[in-house]
């Protein structure tokens, strides 16, 4: 697939963030904003439908609301 | 980018990929059986029993190996695997069909070909031990008649627990 | 609106049971208007005629093709404009022989790569005279699930998630997933139906592609 580039300025913190990501989940910078960006998108188009996105913690049968502007 | 597999695993991948079913993802049509799926394929007891069943019933009727592929309508080479290779998994359908024909319960024959988990596993073993009894003899010998009786009488649909 | 060429064609090989030998095909990396097309006007009437031939037989209805409500013109519309999701057909002859959806944000649940990323396989289908468990004739091309697997596992890696593939399979399919594509069964999910989900390590993928050991 073409595939076009663009440039990224990141401040020191964001940057510190993006690294320990993706030191964790194993992925290169490229595939974890790729990511980020998938799963944007899909929230988004939940949120738009008028659905509500929550955490939930079972052990504790906790629901949180996540606000998404 | 594109993986280096080379043409010949990938034609031995293709190969081998026959006549099984590929489909996946939500969400089935039917609610799934109501044992359990197991997906071992290595040969155990159950298959065995199950090869020596259909061998004993299908002498029973005279019927040849092409015979009875087609009263049941399956493939014959399915057939052959089922009564010859202890290891081979028989596809779902082939083995409902043959319960169709020998008028026995196509849930405990799926049991017995590991198709399904039985909720009740003693029908198995007593299978197995009428499986381990009727030496193979050119004709049905008495003993495999009795032994075929025994298979009959814990294969069907209203055996006793 | 469906997009009318896939993003990129690559050349592979199905094997044609009929005359037994390999036959040059595509795989085709996008769902196209063609695929549909050929889903709504040949897949649809050959699984009519086949599930009423398992009707006449008396064949009940859980041995029936799982997939058979499935709705490909549904499910494509669905995901046409998420970046999370993306399509692959089989076409040999002219014609579409199966296809694929994928999720590209759904993790893992394996132990040893719980919560890291994969392919999930939304979807995966053969055209109904690949199919060899409903009546009818044999199966014509053999090789469509291989071929969509290996693509599922190629995209993973593309994607930068090492090979790693899950999906739930379908009953019928179980056997193929755990024996043929060496899949790890991780049981039956109460959450998906009960349907089986099967996932694929690293290191199974590298001996799925020839690459690693056992291979």
């Amino acid at each position: 697939m073409p595939k076009k580039t663009m440039t990224l300025n990141l401040t020191e913190a964001e940057m510190a963030v993006l690294e320990e990501l993706c030191e964790k989940k194993d992925l290169s910078k490229t595939v974890l904003l790729r990511q980020a960006l998938r799963l944007y998108q899909q929230v988004d188009e939940r949120l738009s439908r008028g659905d509500t996105l929550f955490f939930e913690d079972q052990s504790k049968r906790e629901k949180a609301e996540i606000m998404m502007l | 980018m594109t993986l280096e597999i080379t043409k010949d695993w990938r034609r031995k991948l293709i190969l081998e990929e026959d006549g099984y079913d590929i489909s996946a993802g939500l969400t089935s049509a039917d609610p799934i059986f109501d044992g359990d799926i197991i997906v071992d394929d290595h040969g155990d007891d159950g298959l065995l029993a199950l090869g020596k069943f259909i061998n004993l019933m299908r002498r029973k009727r005279g019927l040849s190996i092409p015979d009875l592929a087609e009263q049941a309508d399956i493939d014959v080479g399915e057939l052959l695997s089922i009564e010859k290779e202890t290891a081979h998994v028989p596809e779902p359908r082939t083995v409902y069909m043959l319960a169709q024909v020998f008028g026995v319960s196509d849930r405990k024959l799926m049991g017995l070909s590991g198709l399904m988990q039985p909720k009740d596993e003693t029908y198995v073993e007593d299978a197995v031990r009428f499986a381990a009894k009727s030496e193979s003899i050119e004709k049905l010998s008495a003993l495999e008649q009795e032994a075929l009786n025994g298979f009959i009488t814990v294969l069907s649909e209203n055996a006793k627990k | 609106m469906t997009a009318t060429q896939p993003s990129e064609i690559r050349a592979i090989e199905l094997y044609d049971n009929a005359g037994k030998d390999f036959v040059e095909a595509q795989r085709w990396h996008g769902v196209v208007d063609k695929n549909l097309a050929d889903w709504e006007a040949e897949w649809m009437p050959e699984l009519q005629r086949r599930l009423k031939l398992l009707n006449q037989q008396n064949v009940e209805r859980r041995f029936w093709p799982q997939s058979r409500h499935w709705d490909w013109r549904a499910k494509l519309k669905d995901i046409e404009k998420r970046l999370a999701n993306q399509s692959f057909a089989l076409v040999c002859n002219g014609m579409t022989q199966a296809m694929m959806t994928v999720d590209t944000t759904k993790r893992a649940r394996l132990e040893g790569q719980q919560t890291q990323h994969l392919v999930y396989v939304d979807y995966l289908e053969a055209a109904p005279w690949n199919r060899g468990d409903i009546a009818g004739d044999p199966p014509r091309y053999r090789g469509c699930g291989t071929e969509l697997i290996l693509a599922a596992v190629e995209l993973s890696i593309t994607e930068g998630f090492k090979g790693r593939v899950g999906l739930h399979s379908l009953p019928q399919a179980n056997r193929f997933y755990a024996n043929r594509c060496g899949m790890t069964d991780l049981g039956q999910d109460k959450t998906y139906e009960n349907l089986r989900y099967f996932e694929i390590t690293l290191e199974q993928a590298q001996v799925f592609i020839g690459k690693g050991k056992g291979a």
